[in-house]
């Protein structure tokens, strides 16, 4: 897949019309991540795995397909790749409001974006449901 | 609302997400440096702040780098391999002679971080996989019917080769370890055995691809 991409779509923008410390945050990472009784990845899938915000990170496993990247680093430490401590920290600290109760993985290998149309905007309603302000996105 | 993290400068400036930090850290590490809570908190810190911004697509450059270590920086390697060559009388035995040097450093680094690891995916032992490798690789065969097994259980072995190197506490020059494993071990130069099998295979070269990085190949 190129680097340049066309733009994903119209330019969609909302306004931030509160304090980020008022903020209920979700994170969604494109790793490939999941808890190991979970099912993994395919080569290529656009389909997303939720991870539980009151299980323990540590569990957390990668079946990204794509071979051109450092998996060690993630094995050290969750948060270079999934950031879930610092975020329970902003939250302690009162830096956020609040976070999740469930967090998204997506493993972003071998698909443009438009083939993840139908899995992101499910992933929107849980978000909305789950009364989700914002989302922090992280790739890998 | 979204903000976030982009690795790859063109793609976020190309598709216009409303909000997003580039950082120059390597592929792998969006957060730029593990075990580094207050350098993961100022990458989170810039990236969130970009929800104030009045209108977008906004597309900020962190400030920092997170250098990799220098070669002499990392611990020295816990194994000797012996020179690999593509004419093995016996991958099998090769394998599994390698693995056997590696299961004491993995087992190291596995109680020096509480526990974790990321091997396993594939479902299957890291003895049954290798055997199973190397039996694929005497018979000259390839695993046609199993590529999702095979994919998986190549990853699996691979990490487990990184995390026994790594067993020890420190910070590692990745291209260091790349190198390594690629060039020095018998399951990096099976790998490469099963890149060059696929390539001569009509239906299939595309799975030489997804088994051995572009910067090896190239």
């Amino acid at each position: 897949m190129s680097k340049v991409q066309p733009p994903l779509g119209p330019m969609v923008w909302t306004h931030l019309n509160r304090e980020i410390a008022e903020l209920r945050i979700a994170l969604i990472t494109t790793a490939g991540l999941h808890f190991r009784d979970a099912p993994g990845f395919e080569f290529i899938d656009s389909t997303f795995r939720p991870i539980s915000g009151s299980e323990d990170a540590d569990n957390l496993v990668m079946s990204h397909s794509s071979v051109n990247f450092d998996k060690v680093g993630f094995t050290e430490d969750v948060n270079l790749v999934f950031p879930i401590d610092r975020f329970r920290e902003l939250e302690a600290d009162g830096k956020i409001g609040s976070l999740a109760e469930i967090h998204y993985s997506f493993m972003g290998a071998g698909l443009n974006p438009e083939a993840y149309a139908t899995s992101a905007s499910q992933v929107a309603g849980l978000l909305k449901q789950d009364k989700v302000d914002a989302v922090f996105l992280t790739p890998v | 609302m979204t903000t976030g993290i982009s690795l790859v400068r063109e793609n976020a400036e190309s598709m216009q997400p409303p909000r997003t930090l580039w950082v120059s850290f390597p592929l792998g590490r969006p957060l730029g440096k593990p075990d580094d809570a207050a350098f993961q908190h100022r990458v989170i810190d810039a990236a969130l702040k970009l929800l104030r911004a009045p209108s977008g697509p906004v597309l900020a450059d962190f400030p920092e780098d997170a250098p990799p270590a220098g070669l002499n920086d990392a611990p020295a390697c816990p194994v000797s391999f012996s020179k690999p060559t593509e004419d093995n009388d016996s991958w099998n035995a090769a394998l599994r002679a390698e693995l056997q040097t590696l299961v004491p450093w993995h087992d190291l680094g596995k109680r020096r971080r509480a526990g974790r690891s990321l091997v396993g995916v594939s479902g299957y032992s890291m003895t049954e996989n290798i055997e199973k490798l190397g039996t694929l690789l005497d018979n000259e065969t390839l695993p046609i019917a199993e590529l999702k097994w095979f994919k998986s259980a190549i990853e699996d072995a691979k990490v487990f080769y990184l995390e026994a190197l790594t067993a020890q506490p420190g910070r590692y020059n990745q291209e260091q370890l790349e190198r390594l494993f690629w060039h020095e071990t018998a399951l990096g130069t099976a790998i490469l055995k099963f890149n060059k099998m696929f390539t001569a295979h009509a239906e299939l070269s595309y799975m030489s691809r997804i088994i051995v990085p572009r910067t090896v190949l190239t």
